[in-house]
């Protein structure tokens, strides 16, 4: 919202302050100023000039030859095209050097043939209004040489509000309320709204009839005769408007908006002469009504809207816009001035259908102060009546209905005030802040009654809370001072999955060169196909920020997965991990459930090995691994492929993934992601792996989980290297388990170093070789130990089917 | 014999001196003096000695052994002091040559920011928590204060599931202020926690609007807590981010679930006179707060006659963005490995 400060101004004096601090003073006690501008900048290098010989051209019959006269220095020549130029005339003038509207540049010219040095302007040309037939006549007595904006009036400062720290305050929803605020912040007196209108003593024969008491409690009207047509407002109202940026339109237009912004009422004027039946009837709309507003655009109505009827039909959308038909006109000589109050959610919503926010539909959804409706029928009759002596008030106001803002008392305990403030103020100082914001206050003893006016009790202030937010922000926020709490200090609650979460990133950063993301927490619904679900197995959202990307994901892996993609151009290799939740519906729950998950996603180019050390496959179990050891989980891991009985997430590789446990408990997945997905996505040349870890399994069970120490035996141990040849079907799993089975209590730790086919192998045979460690805590080990260890090795290998290579 | 021990000698040292290297004198020393080498082989013949001739021929064999233990020495020393010259000559190292390549990774820069001040509210005794993102209606407006028909719940507002009941409506939570009640349910007065997590706006994307961010919540419910107190923590979480202290300033702010409301600036911290990111003001928005609304302390079960509080709300993804010099906020979730590299953890 734009605020004219000349405007506030009236009933105010804030003229001893620049503009900048009008806007801190408001932005510290009030609400944000946005930005403060200068109206007229943009003309301010136009002066008063006087056209002291006016000729024709010699070359253009249309064109005249003026001389003018611009104060200090002789009169320059300027060739003007308008026809009322003549000699005498007071003219709005553009030097040689200065600037107009557009970032034009004013230069000498030559026109056909004649030296010109400046310009004459007219409205247009200075943005003052669409005229353009000639040049823009200032009056007689105009001093040579002023600038135009300072003999017009037309200097103003106009503040940029944020409108939505607006939103709770409806007072502050014209420039009064503005003027209120100041009067309060600087502590200066507050000039009333001149509403004196001696109003004629016979009603009015208005039949107005209210058939939707929630939508319109109360509706106010007044006919009066213009005395004529609507012509145009005075300069100083335009420059008013215009400095808001409201553009003038005519006297009558142009006093409602004035209205509107000035105390922040919306009015309507009716050309009354069209409405049918001297009757007005505010009811809801009839569904599928349709009608068609003053913008010319036809619209379709339902129940839940509040129109205007007259006699026959609708003739306005209440509290939003007028309508096309009964608008005031160049020929309008009569109008029924409205002013009213509708009901704050039924405007709102209904503007919001027709997308069709106006000003004044974005005030009255903000619960305006009724008694606002009389002082605008006053003020507008007021200001027009001053306007146009013509004009004559045909009847007394009729008011129909009788809506008040609820009458609101307070009770205020000056000392938890302070408290809750951290400031020291006296109760009389605080009496004092509330009184100047209009608010009545008796003191009772211990605490003071407070009496809300109307103009805040519609919605703004009704508790205690809330007067004490009016006395710390007239008093001023910034100068209460931070102080630390003074709480015992105890160990701080922690919330266990947290912690985990971190820690295992932090490890996939650290070590694994992991690299932590964020993604989206919807999928697209292409998705449910790919993965092999049903729209049913996800929450889906109503209204996506995106058409078709409707799904709440079940884990991080899809999203991941398209996060993967994007990078192959740049980093055809790559590993990013998230921690993020998924969500599941509940059969029969209402809300859904969410879990936590650990992701992460490897990609890696298409030529690395399937299996061995190298893989996609082998990397990510190393990694889960290390993330289990990292949690002290690892002796109790159980790594085991996948098999056909597993219900498989649809991006899991049937045969490359992985299952993990601890005990019962499953913990997640790793292995490669389904070719075909992998197809579909677009992977091309490259591969990719996942691992998935439940966050709430991993919890449970790493909550027993601690490291223990065991003392290292004092006694060396005996290295044997040992190389299996075995039929290629036998399981490197099920090897470790025989030698483990068989190699005696001495056997402390078994490595595998090589895995070999080829020359010196049977067919169909592959060599699996370990580096054993044979260790006893009490004693050194002999030769006699390592042979016995040999011998079982040779026994497992043929039972195995294969044999102990030397 | 004794002229096979003078040979073995005289060879012994030969073979000594032509070793040019540890490994190859290892190797001499072996043949010479180890446990199957040439000398323990003439030893052996001592024994089929007469006793006369045996005293001289070990007297002989010892000297031998000592000289060839001298030789071995003297050598070893000579190719100890050859190998450390040329190490420190460093001839033909390149000593620019690049360090061999680490594991690298990088923590996102808004996690980095969310963790950061996890543990500086942890240090201060706050409870770190959290909350739902499918949050109930009731929980992400009507315990917040937020009337019915405020406009924050429509739909241009507010992402809501599909299929809710009306008395059960659910929707992706728009702030983290819902864990205010919910913690204040589970934990009772007095209380202080804070709440980092993702958030969701119905909102076009472009540099500056993003529907889904992160933010940080925080709360601190007890007897006789006031404005000050708040204060003191906002400023703490600012010193947090930005690593030293700014100066700030309270001015009014508007949201349904505090009473007052305030927005907290702090002085630029990237200028001394104005710039792009204060807009030449040198005053920064960083953060609204305000005193809990005593509605939001009576639905989260709290008598505000005894309590007060304080909540605060952070935009974590804006501290980010602020502190790391982020212009576009669709960098957050791109997971575009040119953004999150330049985050090393
Ligand atoms: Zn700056």
């Amino acid at each position: 919202m734009k605020i004219s400060l000349n405007w506030v101004g009236d009933y105010v004096d804030i003229s001893d302050l620049s503009a900048d601090k009008v806007a801190e003073l408001l932005s510290l006690h009030t609400a944000e100023v946005e930005g403060v501008e200068t109206f007229g900048e943009s003309i301010q290098d136009v002066v008063v000039g006087h056209v002291v010989q006016c000729g024709q051209h010699p070359g253009a019959d249309k064109l005249s030859l003026t001389l003018v006269e611009y104060g200090g220095e002789e009169p320059v020549p300027v060739v003007c095209g308008a026809p009322n130029v003549r000699e005498g005339l007071k003219i709005a003038f553009a030097p040689v050097g200065s600037k107009l509207p557009g970032n034009l540049k004013i230069k000498k010219a030559k026109l056909r043939g004649e030296v010109s040095r400046g310009m004459i302007c007219s409205e247009r040309e200075l943005e003052m209004s669409d005229e353009h037939n000639g040049i823009l006549e200032l009056p007689e007595d105009a001093p040579i040489g002023e600038r135009l904006i300072d003999c017009l009036g037309m200097v103003d400062s106009v503040l940029e509000l944020d409108n939505k720290s607006l939103t709770h305050r409806p007072d502050l929803w014209g420039h009064y309320g503005f003027a209120r605020e100041l009067s309060v912040i600087l502590d200066r007196p507050l000039k009333p709204l001149d509403l004196e209108v001696a109003w004629p003593t016979n009603a009015g024969d208005w039949k107005l009839k209210l058939s939707d008491a929630e939508g319109c409690p109360q509706y106010g009207a007044v006919e009066i005769d213009l005395g004529g047509t609507p012509g145009l407002a005075p300069a100083w109202m335009r420059n008013r408007l215009q400095a808001v940026e409201q553009r003038p339109v005519s006297d009558i237009v142009d006093i409602t908006n004035y209205v509107l912004l000035e105390i922040g009422q919306p009015t309507h004027a009716f050309d009354a002469d069209t409405l049918r039946g001297r009757a007005i009837e505010v009811r809801a709309a009839q569904d599928g009504e349709r009608f068609t507003t003053l913008d010319g655009v036809e619209r379709t109505l339902d129940q839940n809207d509040l129109v205007i009827a007259d006699g026959e039909c609708s003739v306005a959308l209440a509290g939003v816009m007028g309508g096309l038909v009964t608008e005031v006109t160049d020929s309008t000589t009569k109008i029924l001035l409205e002013s009213a109050v509708f009901h704050p959610t039924r405007i709102r919503r209904t503007a919001q259908r027709l997308a069709l926010r106006s000003e004044a539909s974005t005030r009255f959804e903000k619960s305006l102060d009724p008694a606002y409706t009389e002082q605008a029928t006053a003020r507008f009759t007021k200001l027009l009546l001053d306007m146009r002596s013509d004009a004559k008030v045909l009847s007394a106001p009729q008011v129909e209905g009788d809506s008040n803002a609820p009458h609101v008392v307070v009770q205020l305990d000056p000392a938890r005030t302070s408290q809750l403030l951290g400031i020291e103020m006296d109760r009389a100082a605080m009496t004092g802040i509330l009184q100047r914001l209009g608010f009545g206050v008796e003191d009772q003893g211990q605490e003071l009654a407070v009496t809300v006016p109307s103009w805040r009790a519609t919605k703004d202030v009704s508790m205690a809370i809330d007067l004490v937010e009016e006395v710390g922000r007239i008093y001023g926020y910034n100068r209460i001072q931070a102080a630390p709490l003074d709480a015992p200090v105890t160990v701080p609650v922690q919330q266990p999955l947290r912690l985990l979460g971190h820690q295992l990133v932090q490890r996939l950063v650290n070590s694994h060169g992991a690299f932590e993301t964020q993604s989206y927490s919807f999928l697209d619904n292409a998705w449910a196909n790919r993965l092999g679900l049903t729209r049913k197995d996800f929450v889906c959202i109503g209204n996506p920020v995106q058409a078709e990307v409707e799904l709440m994901r079940r884990d991080p892996i899809p999203s991941l997965l398209e996060q993967a993609v994007g990078n192959l151009r740049e980093n055809p290799v790559g590993r990013l991990c998230e921690l993020a939740k998924g969500y599941e519906p509940v059969d029969g729950a209402l809300e859904p459930q969410e879990r936590r998950w650990l992701a992460v996603v490897e990609w890696t180019g298409k030529d690395t090995p399937r299996e061995g050390q190298e893989s996609l496959f082998a990397r990510l179990r190393g990694v889960s691994q290390d993330l289990m050891r990292s949690l002290n989980l690892l002796d109790n891991l159980k790594v085991t492929p996948v098999s056909a009985e597993d219900s498989l997430p649809a991006w899991a590789h049937p045969v490359q993934s992985l299952n993990y446990h601890v005990g019962e408990t499953f913990l997640g997945w790793s292995g490669r992601v389904h070719p075909q997905l992998q197809a579909e996505l677009e992977f091309e040349r490259a591969d990719v792996g996942i691992l998935l870890l439940d966050l709430q399994a991993l919890a449970q069970v790493a909550e027993q989980a601690e490291a223990k120490f065991t003392a290292p035996s004092k006694f060396p141990g005996i290295k044997v290297d040992i190389a299996l040849a075995l039929p290629q079907a036998v399981a490197y799993d099920d090897v470790v388990g025989a030698i483990r089975k068989s190699g005696g209590k001495f056997l402390d730790t078994l490595e595998l170093f090589d895995v070999y086919t080829g020359p010196g192998l049977e067919d169909g045979q592959r060599s699996l070789a370990f580096r054993s460690l044979l260790r006893s805590p009490e004693r050194t080990l002999s030769d006699k130990e390592e042979r016995k260890f040999l011998q079982k090795m040779e026994q497992v290998a043929v039972e195995l089917g294969g044999n102990l290579r030397s | 014999m004794r002229n096979r021990l003078e040979a073995l000698c005289r060879d012994g040292i030969a073979a000594v001196a032509e070793a040019q290297n540890a490994d190859a004198l290892q190797e001499v020393e072996v043949h010479l003096l180890g446990r199957n080498g040439a000398l323990t082989a003439q030893l052996k013949g001592l024994g089929k000695l007469s006793a006369e001739e045996r005293p001289a021929a070990g007297k002989l064999a010892n000297e031998v052994k000592q000289a060839l233990q001298k030789a071995l020495e003297d050598r070893r020393a000579a190719i100890d002091k050859a190998e450390l010259e040329e190490d420190l000559a460093g001839n033909g190292i390149d000593p620019t040559l690049p360090g061999s390549p680490m594991p690298v990774g990088g923590v996102h820069p808004v996690m980095a920011v969310a963790r950061e001040l996890e543990d500086l509210f942890s240090s201060m005794g706050y409870v770190v928590w959290d909350g739902p993102e499918i949050e109930t209606e009731a929980h992400n407006f009507d315990d917040l204060n937020i009337p019915g028909d405020h406009p924050a719940r429509e739909s241009h507002d507010t992402i809501w599931m599909e299929d809710t009941p009306e008395d059960g409506r659910l929707c992706l939570r728009t702030h983290t202020s819902p864990v205010q009640v919910r913690a204040l349910q589970k934990f009772g007065a007095p209380l202080r926690v804070v709440a980092p997590g993702r958030v969701f706006r119905q909102e076009a994307q472009d540099a500056t609007h993003e529907h889904t961010f992160h933010q940080m919540e925080g709360l601190v419910v007890d007897k006789g807590i006031g404005v000050p107190h708040m204060l003191h923590a906002m400023n703490s979480m600012l010193e947090g981010i930005f690593g030293r202290k700014l100066e700030t300033r309270l001015r009014p702010g508007f949201f349904p679930f505090v009473e007052p409301g305030f927005e907290l600036d702090a002085r630029c911290p990237f200028c001394k006179s104005g710039c792009k990111v204060c807009k030449g003001s040198t005053w920064i928005e960083l953060m609204p707060g305000g005193l809990v609304h005593p509605n939001v302390l009576r639905a989260a079960g709290v008598d505000p006659e005894v309590y007060s509080g304080f909540a605060f709300g952070l935009g974590l993804s804006r501290m980010a963005m602020l502190r790391y010099g982020i212009h576009d906020i669709r960098w957050m979730m791109s997971g575009d490995l040119r953004f999150l590299e330049q985050f090393p953890a």
